[in-house]
């Protein structure tokens, strides 16, 4: 909690003066110190390292072995040392995280190790400090893929779960070819067909030599229509059939449908289907060869097959912004040296720059030092600013290609460790969220305890064995309760944790909304009506608010609670009423003369305070 | 004889451009840095005895090896002790309170000056010290908003999940009441004799000002 600056609590507290012209209720009485201030020096051997520190230091975080009352065990009385068999240069570190509260990580040390250390003396390495934090998660990481490496090895001989429906066991055969042999023989296959096809295509146009009653050259594909259309059919089908399989199995059609290989593959047999259909109709058939082209997109097919294609693919569209500088500069470069090109050469005759666009080509073809020599330069002045194009083409090009280069790399490994980092982010705010969580629950748990304490001495003696098993609370705690204790009373208000609090919001809109719930529920001036009366969920009582004027109609049925139950509860009064009785510790009918001030731990009770100034009366019956 | 005036003026801008960063530079490579009084002269103008001064010192220098705090430092520290709600507001009215020479920082004998008065004055210092607090102007007088705006911090300090739920008019309330108890001749003003006079009739306050007495 706040123990990293547990110096300044004494600051803090007496600052709390400020609140007690204001404070609306009087205030709590502060927490005995059993222990006045015994602040020596403690030694601890590590090992035969000797370190010292004040006994405050230690006891900053109670709950870790040094803090605690767990070093105990470690005490050595022939020597008066706390002895500890451990590493002592980790120690340093931990014992620094005492005195600064910052944990740091040596980068020499071995990560399991460090861990080992942590766990030892009861340190949860989510605090370690952001300047160390990302160095500590990397070796884990580490650590963790070689540990997981070796389990891999291990488990391949395992076999597969076997309560997986046949969709569920398709769509793992499909994404992962190595789970089973048929999945391994099918990705083979499909592989094998992919290349097929890719060759068919390519092989088709090869120029097979002349048919006897032609004297021109036809290429293989007409040559041997027939063949190349029946090794057509087979890919497609098998390709089909594959798609459909896919279909059947995807988990989310919809999500598979959008995805980009489903989208190839589509593209890559839709051609030949649009092609059975249509006829050897002379107006469609140029369209029809059109489609053909579509047929290359089966190449694409292969990433399924090659990681590194779909890495390539997914850094290409991260890429996209550098790529798109590049092309928005170069197409400003070929825009001013094809305008100029364009005036210089308008003179000559038979220039082939006809316009501007034409002059685009020269452009870009002088720009990328290809140099065709289709178009060339015929004046002085466009030689003069032919020359220019190349050399400034050489510049323009050769800038940004290492950048993207470079970017390339870094966003590969960046893409690779962000998602992790995200993960963890997620998990370390969690984990952080419990502790404050822990902290508001260790304030509710301590009002509890603080007021069983102030009870009378007819406690019974479950409370009593309560009492002791709580009495060893931390000087540092029960004083930081006590400061948020008084601020509750300054403010008439109570800290309470957000299931309540949103609990409470909700029931006060159904509230509203249904008008009073119960008979008995008497209005209060405070407007508290909406919040108090709250059905307990586990036992049906009503609770109410009381105020000075007004009767307690209240009945409570309670239950023989264990400790730290969730009790129901009666109102609240004021605390300068030295008689209190601890209720839900007595079970019977009781007529208490004084408040009974009960407050529970965080959960669905709530707690109703009234704020009078007098005692009531209050019969609470069984 | 224009050209030269501005080559100098130039020249001179240049200069001081120059200049200008070295001073930069020097300004940052020495921190600001306090030392305290000797422990005698403290253990003289303060209640507190040698120990207590002893520990209160490495508390301090602990969170704040150059010597003095500056605001953030002590929004940052004394808002660890609120996680619920947020302490900015509060902090900064008690920074101006220990701050009793204005000058933007608090060295340890100022925070030992206002500890002492806390711990271990008198009653009349204690409420001089809370009047103080309250009178964020340093007037003499306390209005409502000032009243309003100290309310309105403590309040914040709570935080949002509160039982019974917070509504916007409840420090507004808080200082009505306030001012009903202290304003007795209901000029709208508190002074600090009307502040001090009421404060002692009433019990309540009487007895929490002897709280914190064996703090340390």
């Amino acid at each position: 909690m706040a123990a990293g600056v547990a110096a300044w609590l004494p600051f803090a507290r007496a600052a709390a003066i400020g609140w007690m012209p204001v404070a609306s209720t009087p205030m709590p009485t502060p927490p005995q110190d059993k222990r006045k201030a015994q602040d020596g020096l403690i030694i601890l051997n590590v090992s035969g390292t000797k370190f010292q520190t004040w006994r405050t230091t230690l006891e900053r975080y109670p709950d870790t072995l040094l803090g605690s009352t767990e070093r105990d065990f470690f005490f050595h009385e022939e020597t008066n040392e706390y002895f500890f068999d451990r590493d002592p240069d980790i120690f340093r570190h931990i014992l620094n995280f005492y005195r600064t509260g910052k944990l740091h990580y040596p980068r020499q040390e071995c990560i399991s190790a460090y861990d080992e250390e942590l766990a030892f003396f009861g340190i949860i390495p989510e605090i370690i400090g952001d300047c160390c934090y990302e160095e500590y998660k990397d070796r884990r990481r580490e650590n963790a893929e070689r540990l997981q490496d070796d389990e891999e090895m291990d488990m391949n001989n395992d076999v597969t779960p076997v309560n997986l429906t046949f969709r569920e066991y398709l769509w793992r055969a499909f994404e992962n070819p190595h789970t089973s042999t048929l999945a391994l023989v099918f990705y083979y296959v499909t592989g094998f067909f992919i290349a097929i096809s890719v060759m068919a295509n390519v092989v088709e146009t090869v120029p097979c030599g002349t048919l006897p009653n032609r004297s021109k050259e036809i290429s293989c594909g007409d040559r041997y229509a027939l063949a190349f259309f029946c090794l057509d059919t087979a890919c497609v089908m098998i390709f089909t059939v594959e798609y459909l399989l896919r279909l059947i199995a995807a988990p989310s059609r919809y999500k598979f449908m959008k995805s980009v290989m489903s989208v190839i593959d589509v593209v890559a047999i839709m051609p030949y289907y649009i092609g059975l259909v249509m006829t050897d109709n002379d107006q469609v058939s140029g369209a029809f060869v059109t489609l053909r082209v579509f047929r290359v997109f089966r190449i694409f097919k292969f990433s399924r097959h090659s990681a590194g294609l779909r890495i390539l693919g997914y850094t290409l569209k991260s890429c996209a912004s550098e790529l798109g500088f590049l092309l928005f500069s170069l197409t400003m470069a070929i825009i001013i040296f094809a305008t100029v090109m364009f005036y210089a050469e308008k003179g000559s005759t038979a220039s082939k720059f006809t316009s501007i666009p034409a002059a685009f080509w020269y452009t870009i073809v002088t720009m990328t030092t290809l140099g065709y020599g289709d178009m060339v330069p015929k004046t002085i002045v466009g030689k003069v600013f032919g020359s220019i194009c190349s050399l400034s083409g050489v510049l323009v090009i050769a800038l940004p290609v290492p950048v993207i280069v470079s970017n390339f790399s870094r966003i590969y490994h960046q893409s690779q460790r962000a998602e992790k980092r995200r993960a963890q982010r997620k998990t370390r705010l969690a984990r952080i969220r419990a502790a404050k969580i822990r902290g508001t629950n260790a304030y509710m748990r301590y009002k509890q305890n603080g007021l069983l304490i102030d009870s009378l001495e007819e406690a019974s003696k479950e409370a009593g064995q309560a009492l002791v098993g709580k009495a060893a609370s931390p000087p540092f705690e029960s004083q930081h309760h006590h400061l948020l204790h008084c601020l509750e009373k300054t403010t008439n208000h109570e800290f309470v944790d957000e299931q309540t609090f949103q609990a409470n919001c909700m029931e006060i809109s159904v509230m509203n909304k249904s008008g009073s719930r119960a008979s008995s529920l008497s209005s209060s001036p405070h407007g508290l009506s909406s919040c108090c009366s709250r059905r307990h969920r586990k036992k049906s009582s009503f609770s109410l608010p009381s105020t000075n004027n007004q009767e307690l109609s209240t009945i409570q049925i309670r239950e023989r609670p264990v400790a730290n139950s969730r009790s129901s509860l009666n109102a609240k009064l004021d605390e300068t009423v030295p008689l209190k009785c601890d209720e839900p510790y007595i079970t019977p009918s009781m007529v208490s003369l004084s408040a009974p001030v009960v407050t529970s731990s965080d959960g669905d009770s709530s707690t109703t305070t009234a704020y009078s100034q007098s005692n009531i009366v209050r019969v609470s019956a069984l | 004889m224009d050209a030269k005036r501005v080559e100098t003026i130039s020249a001179r801008v240049d200069a001081a451009v120059s200049s200008s960063d070295s001073v930069e530079d020097e300004l940052e490579l020495s921190a600001v840095r306090h030392r305290p009084e000797g422990l005698e002269q403290l253990e003289a103008q303060t209640r507190f005895s040698r120990k207590e001064l002893q520990i209160l010192y490495r508390g301090f220098k602990n969170e704040c090896p150059s010597g003095v705090v500056n605001e953030e430092t002590f929004k940052d520290i004394y808002s660890q002790f609120f996680p619920q709600g947020d302490a900015s507001t509060y902090a900064h009215f008690l920074f101006n309170a220990f701050d009793t020479d204005h000058n933007g920082s608090v060295s340890f004998e100022d925070f030992v000056m206002g500890l002492s008065i806390l711990l271990r004055g008198t009653i009349q210092e204690k409420l001089n010290w809370a009047f103080n607090l309250y009178d964020i102007n340093k007037d003499g007088y306390i209005t409502k908003e000032e009243m309003l705006d100290i309310m309105k911090a403590i309040y914040d300090m709570m935080g949002k999940c509160t039982y019974p739920v917070l509504k916007e008019e409840t420090p507004r309330q808080h200082v009505e009441v306030f001012f009903q108890k202290m304003d007795k001749n209901k000029d709208g003003v508190v002074t600090i004799d009307e502040f001090i006079d009421c404060c002692q009739n009433d019990e309540n306050i009487m007895r929490s000002m002897h709280l914190f007495e064996n703090v340390l």
